[in-house]
């Protein structure tokens, strides 16, 4: 079984455990052994060291990577602003200014950063090392009829130079689709496919402009593919989409909501896993789409 | 209001905004592509890629220090994909942040979030996790610095040891 160091970051441990429930669920049936990284820290978040220093940013990103690296294995992550952080901090670990200061405090903790860890978003290791077709093989139900809107994320998409894996055209996603795909499901092209849904920097900045483009990428789905649920590759998405709809609803932005899964947790419930580890956790209420997902009608019968 | 364009006032903001990461501005020729991809202008916050590389330029700097915009970056790098001219506008906007954090014109969010770091090892800590996590079947700590002393040690190790360290919010 092939290993990988497992980054948890801190939304999903902390905030959306089901999350992390449903990654070391999905992994193992499918080839893919998900490894501890003991000790590991936040990325670091954007709001903190890489908005101060970069040199700084550059040592504790290296020090995860470092665990990694002691372990011999690779890192997946299913946070989207983990993965750009850390796929980031190592592409600058080429400036040899940066890579000096972040060398020394790095040695100054005892640790040692060589690069030889790569970094993976849980959707590459699910699209590239295992397979749509392994993927269509490990589901117990199948999702034929749903119509599902993709949200990959940003930082999974930018900037290309420097990502391990990348999409053939960042601005028209399509692992994401594939991977949903494989569940039966479909999951058509919409206009907004690639826009931002203002998590992060900006909603801390400002609830209400966040708040403004969430609302157009909703309408967006709901007019153009008329969606059964949202599914995202990143966790902050999945958290804006969950947390915010009914805000836009009571206050007459939307008139509608859709109910959002995490890729994992998707995937997790059309394995058959139970709800009430993998999906438990949410603002809005999506028992009706969970039980639709694991309606007996949908299970595969074993040849 | 006219501004007063020296030589002095260029040279030294170009010169900060280097020194923080930002070594493409002189490489811009105010196309805008990385206005016209930029999710946080579509958001309403203007001071971002073309206009604030502009007004860094023509050495506006300590004049745009309260600015939010760059706090509102996604740090998506839509910009820096789309740039013809190899500017990397993303890495302007965050040296320009690094300016205004280490002169404490920063959001209070960032503070917590620093406070939250060295604490826990953690930006987005949080007081519940522990029955959330158990509630989904999982042990109620994480592998990470928050139930590894070693770990956590080391996170406060370099955050001492740091340019940030000096600045006291910790």
């Amino acid at each position: 079984m092939v290993k990988y160091g497992l980054f948890l970051g801190c939304n999903i441990p902390f905030k959306a455990p089901d999350i992390e429930q449903s990654m070391r669920k999905v992994f193992p049936p499918l080839g893919v052994e998900p490894v501890d990284m003991v000790g590991a820290s936040c990325c670091p978040a954007w709001g903190t060291a890489p908005s101060f220093d970069k040199g700084t940013w550059c040592a504790l990103s290296c020090r995860n990577m470092a665990i990694a690296e002691e372990l011999g294995v690779n890192i997946m992550t299913g946070c989207n602003s983990c993965f750009g952080i850390l796929s980031e901090a190592k592409h600058f670990m080429h400036d040899p200014e940066v890579a000096e200061e972040a060398h020394e405090l790095l040695a100054k903790a005892g640790r040692t950063y060589t690069g030889s860890a790569d970094v993976y978003h849980i959707t590459h290791v699910l699209h590239r090392d295992i397979g749509t077709e392994k993927i269509a093989a490990a589901v117990k139900f199948r999702q034929d009829g749903l119509t599902v809107a993709v949200q990959a994320g940003c930082h999974v998409l930018w900037p290309t130079d420097a990502m391990a894996i990348k999409e053939e055209n960042p601005f028209f996603p399509h692992m994401l689709k594939d991977l949903v795909e494989a569940t039966g499901a479909s999951a058509p092209h919409y206009s907004r496919i690639e826009a931002c849904c203002g998590m992060g920097g900006m909603r801390t900045t400002s609830v209400d402009k966040s708040m403004k483009i969430l609302a157009a990428k909703l309408r967006s789905m709901k007019e153009e593919i008329n969606p059964d649920l949202i599914v995202t590759g990143c966790s902050s998405c999945y958290m804006q989409f969950d947390q915010s709809q009914e805000q836009l609803r009571a206050s007459g932005e939307i008139d509608f909501t859709i109910p959002v899964l995490y890729y994992t947790q998707f995937l997790a419930l059309a394995m058959g896993f139970d709800p009430a580890q993998v999906a438990a956790i949410s603002a809005m209420d999506r028992s009706a789409l969970i039980a639709e997902i694991q309606n007996p009608a949908r299970a595969v019968q074993e040849v | 209001m006219s501004i007063t364009l020296t030589k002095e006032k260029i040279t030294a903001t170009v010169k900060i905004i280097t020194e923080y990461g930002g070594t493409g501005i002189f490489k811009c020729v105010q196309c805008g592509a990385c206005s016209a991809v930029c999710p946080s202008i579509k958001a309403g916050f203007p001071v971002l890629c073309r206009l604030l590389i502009k007004k860094l330029l023509i050495g506006q700097l300590e004049e745009i220090i309260e600015e939010p915009s760059s706090w509102a970056c996604q740090a998506c790098c839509r910009c820096s994909e789309v740039c013809p001219q190899g500017v990397k506008p993303q890495e302007v906007v965050f040296a320009f942040r690094r300016f205004q954090a280490n002169e404490l014109a920063i959001s209070t969010a960032s503070t917590t979030s620093l406070i939250d770091l060295h604490a826990t090892g953690h930006a987005a800590h949080t007081t519940t996790y522990r029955e959330l996590r158990a509630g989904v079947g999982l042990p109620e700590q994480p592998p990470t610095t928050v139930s590894d002393a070693k770990g956590l040690q080391e996170v406060q190790t370099i955050l001492e040891n740091c340019l940030m360290g000096e600045l006291g919010f910790y």
